[in-house]
């Protein structure tokens, strides 16, 4: 099984895409895939193809503080990139960006009490959505705020089971001080109540969304051979 | 298991089995770290021989992999493998992991995204102290992680040589 991460590099990380590409490659990964909020200005792309032995693929990360914006930012981005990485942080962005065919992954924010509805799993699964598990914050919090972080997760991961969603594992590296191999982070995620063969899914999630996207869908359901 | 330590900075034994411990107790409280207990056995500064109970591998692994910095410096564990006894522990996985320590220089690098100085080189990973520190906002490190490819061709005054420093 190949694992891949979403992950950001400079300018809006601290390591460049070549030097997280490289680090990847020594951890295990099959591929990395760069999803920052403003793709096109990522520094030295070029330089992270010359990593022989992983896959680097540029993705795109939607931030919104309206819904107006998210929908604008997801028309203009879909053509462009082929995975796209909603991160909601309010009740009414998770609903909308989970009623959108065209969004890829959604990462609801762990911080208010109620990230993810029972109405929004619905149309998660209806629109194909994916729920992504960002680690990020595990490793940033302690204590009482790592808890009610944990419970909050454990509650996501509830309702995603009970509507069979496809669930995303990243760490949000940021620098690749950041990166964990593949078997610490499945190890951690069982940790925190993943199922063993569902956090390898989960891990090699976002590669076979790349896959299928760059096959050519002129329409829901028809593919141009 | 044997581990490797990646840092911005030097860390010591006593402060790496410290923050182990405290990621052990963080995680799995007191009774699942009297199951587990963890003990040091050595550590060079790069990487290390950490003694764990069979039983407890999975736990072991996530306890390192959620340690985020040590004594205020960001720091990554990474497990390279595990074995039943120090020896074969030793044979299997310490000699490839040749100690490599990084060139210690103050070369500046001038490009029109990035700028600053030199912090080590290691293969070819390039560690640079960034000129301004909003270039690392956002992700608690110090340095900005480049390699060398990514400086290649990158100045016009540059001296051509291949690592593109």
């Amino acid at each position: 099984m190949s694992y891949f991460e979403c992950l950001r590099a400079y300018p809006e990380g601290s390591s460049s895409a070549s030097r997280m590409a490289l680090k990847a490659k020594s951890l295990g990964y099959g591929g990395i895939i760069i999803c920052n909020t403003a793709p096109g200005n990522l520094f030295r792309p070029e330089a992270a193809e010359r990593i022989r032995g992983i896959e680097v693929a540029i993705g795109a990360e939607v931030m919104a503080k309206d819904v107006k914006s998210l929908r604008s930012r997801i028309t203009s981005l879909r053509p462009r990139y082929h995975l796209l990485l909603i991160r909601a942080a309010t009740e009414e962005l998770v609903r909308t960006a989970s009623e959108d065919p065209n969004v890829d992954v959604l990462i609801p924010s762990y911080s208010s009490r109620r990230p993810l509805g029972i109405a929004a799993a619905r149309a998660a699964k209806l629109n194909q959505v994916a729920i992504g598990f960002d680690l990020g914050p595990f490793f940033r919090l302690s204590g009482r705020h790592r808890s009610r972080w944990l419970e909050s997760l454990g509650r996501n991961l509830q309702l995603a089971r009970k509507f069979d969603l496809r669930l995303l594992l990243t760490v949000g590296a940021r620098s690749h001080l950041d990166l964990r191999t593949p078997r610490d982070i499945i190890a951690l995620a069982e940790v925190m109540g993943f199922e063993h063969q569902e956090a390898c899914q989960a891990l090699s999630l976002a590669g076979d969304i790349m896959a299928l996207n760059r096959r050519c869908w002129p329409s829901p359901g028809v593919e141009l051979l | 298991m044997i581990f490797q330590l990646e840092a911005e900075g030097e860390i010591e034994g006593k402060d790496l089995i410290k923050e182990i411990i405290a990621s052990q107790h963080s995680l799995f409280g007191d009774i699942g770290s009297a199951k587990n207990r963890l003990h040091l056995i050595s550590f060079d500064g790069r990487q290390g021989i950490l003694r764990f109970h069979h039983k407890h591998m999975d736990q072991t692994r996530a306890t390192l992999a959620s340690i985020h910095s040590i004594q205020g410096t960001r720091a990554a564990l990474q497990a390279k493998g595990v074995s039943g006894t120090i020896k074969s522990a030793t044979e299997k996985y310490l000699p490839r992991l040749c100690k490599i320590n990084g060139d210690c220089d103050r070369r500046r690098i001038e490009l029109k995204e990035v700028s600053g100085c030199i912090i080590r080189t290691q293969g070819l990973e390039v560690d640079l102290c960034p000129d301004d520190s909003e270039w690392t906002r956002g992700s608690d490190t110090r340095y900005l992680g480049l390699t060398s490819f990514d400086l290649c061709g990158g100045h016009e005054d540059a001296d051509g040589t291949a690592d593109g420093l």
